[in-house]
């Protein structure tokens, strides 16, 4: 490689004030950044419509009552093409959920991350290689 | 010594096709014809790619990138776009959603290694608007900012399902679902968008467009064919389909080319004289993909809607003493 051209690899290396695409809507208007939350459930109902998914929980609180909460994702196309169905995440697994709580008060949260009380990640992730898939 | 020359011309000349080439100009290769004799276009393609529509300012007068180049820029990208991180502020935090398994934006910049998709200006930039353009676009987003969570018509129309910025016309790839069917049929030629899945047909027969009083979302679009070429002409857009700033002066000019059996060369030219101080023309080589496409019934899911605006009423009865 010569000067200019390492010159300009470290400018692209700089590349990272880019604006990072959205999805179907904005999150910051649906949920709240001061309103972190983590969960712990059981899968009791899986949503796998557009434009976003919704994935239903069962959360025991500390006196072992259970009240159910929804949990947002992102469109199940992406995880269709990769070969998750709706048997993928099995009614009564159980699953740790870290996000945000619904503005309106509301058991609702976005699924910032989802994962198996084992730590093990619960859809193989990460942008798909370009086509041809 | 002349024989020298010679091989050097022919050398010479097989260098410039084989460059030509790299830029999917070539049209050596015949495509497949359908039954009627048009090329055929049919099949599932994909614009996915990380390549930007704008060259970035950090790379003016660089069209190209280079091998070393496109690795490292891949890399950085591929950093930048991982939502799986949980650095920064929580508001960054909420914005990038949910893991990065949800998302499906390519990993790649397209393969002639452009570093923009716009290819005129030179520079690579989207012109600046006109200033008639400029207060159309300053009063919109004023209206937005009063009227942010009103009720469902005040929210944004990739919000209402209703547009999405990027699915065309003109065709952009976006944050997933980057795929498009085309199905062909004497006189006709359909494309289907998995983003918001509109089906656009387009009649290839010659007829005229609608009368100008007729204005619909995604316009009205009437195609012909030059050689191997789908050549597709839109009109008649509404003054709410602002693509980059245009109004319902757009007038698009859409090209699709199968350069080898794998690509289908997508060209469009935007044409506004009242929003752009200047025409400006774009590409991408679209990818043969592997279907199905699959439904997106955006606005049968759609909660998110009804939670942003029972978000807002909470905060506004927070807000009051």
């Amino acid at each position: 490689m010569n000067r200019s051209s390492a010159a300009v690899v470290t400018v692209i290396a700089m590349l990272a004030t880019a604006v990072p695409i959205r999805a179907h809507h904005a999150f910051a208007a649906e949920f709240d950044a001061n309103s972190p939350i983590k969960l712990r459930g059981t899968v009791a109902k899986v949503e796998l419509i557009n434009p976003h998914s919704w994935i239903h929980i069962d959360v025991k609180d500390a006196d072992g009552k259970v009240s159910r909460w929804m949990i947002e994702g992102g469109t199940p196309n992406t995880l269709l093409r990769r070969g998750f169905t709706k048997n993928s995440l099995p009614i009564g697994s159980e699953i740790l959920v870290d996000g945000y709580r619904a503005k309106d008060g509301t058991n609702k949260a976005n699924g910032r991350d989802i994962i198996f009380p084992d730590g093990k990640k619960i859809f193989v992730g990460g942008s798909a290689p370009d086509a041809p898939r | 010594m002349k024989t020298m020359m010679r091989t050097f011309a022919i050398a010479l000349t097989i260098l410039t096709v084989a460059s030509l080439r790299v830029d999917g100009q070539s049209h050596a290769w015949t495509p497949p014809r359908t039954p009627d004799g048009q090329p055929d276009l049919q099949g599932t393609w994909t614009n996915a790619t990380i390549t930007p529509l704008e060259r970035p300012a950090e790379l003016a007068g660089k069209p190209f990138f280079t091998e070393a180049e496109a690795a490292e820029y891949e890399k950085t990208v591929a950093e930048r776009n991982n939502m799986d991180r949980r650095d920064g502020s929580p508001d960054a935090d909420v914005a990038r959603a949910y893991n990065d398994f949800w998302w499906d934006r390519g990993t790649k910049i397209v393969k002639t290694r452009r570093t923009s998709m716009i290819v005129d200006p030179p520079d690579g930039r989207i012109p600046p608007l006109t200033s008639e353009a400029q207060r159309k676009v300053a009063e919109r987003a004023e209206y937005r900012r009063v009227h942010a969570a009103d009720g469902p018509e005040t929210r944004p129309l990739a919000e209402r399902c209703v547009l999405w910025p990027t699915a065309g016309p003109p065709m952009l790839p976006s944050a997933y679902n980057n795929n498009y069917q085309i199905v062909q049929a004497p006189g006709y030629v359909m494309i289907l968008v998995e983003m918001i899945h509109d089906a656009r047909i387009i009649p290839t027969d010659g007829r005229p467009h609608l009368p100008s009083n007729v204005r619909q979302w995604l316009g009205d679009s009437r195609g012909r064919w030059e050689g191997n070429t789908l050549v597709v002409e839109t009109t008649n857009f509404t003054d709410k389909t602002n693509f980059r700033g245009s109004g319902d002066t757009l007038r698009l000019t859409e090209r699709f080319t199968r350069t080898d059996p794998g690509t289908l060369m997508y060209e469009f030219t935007v044409e506004d004289e009242a929003s752009f101080v200047r025409p400006w023309k774009a590409e991408i080589p679209m990818v043969k993909a592997e279907g199905p496409l699959f439904e997106y019934a955006c606005h049968e899911g759609n909660y998110g809607m009804e939670n942003v605006l029972a978000g807002a009423r909470a905060e506004e009865k927070r807000a009051k003493p």
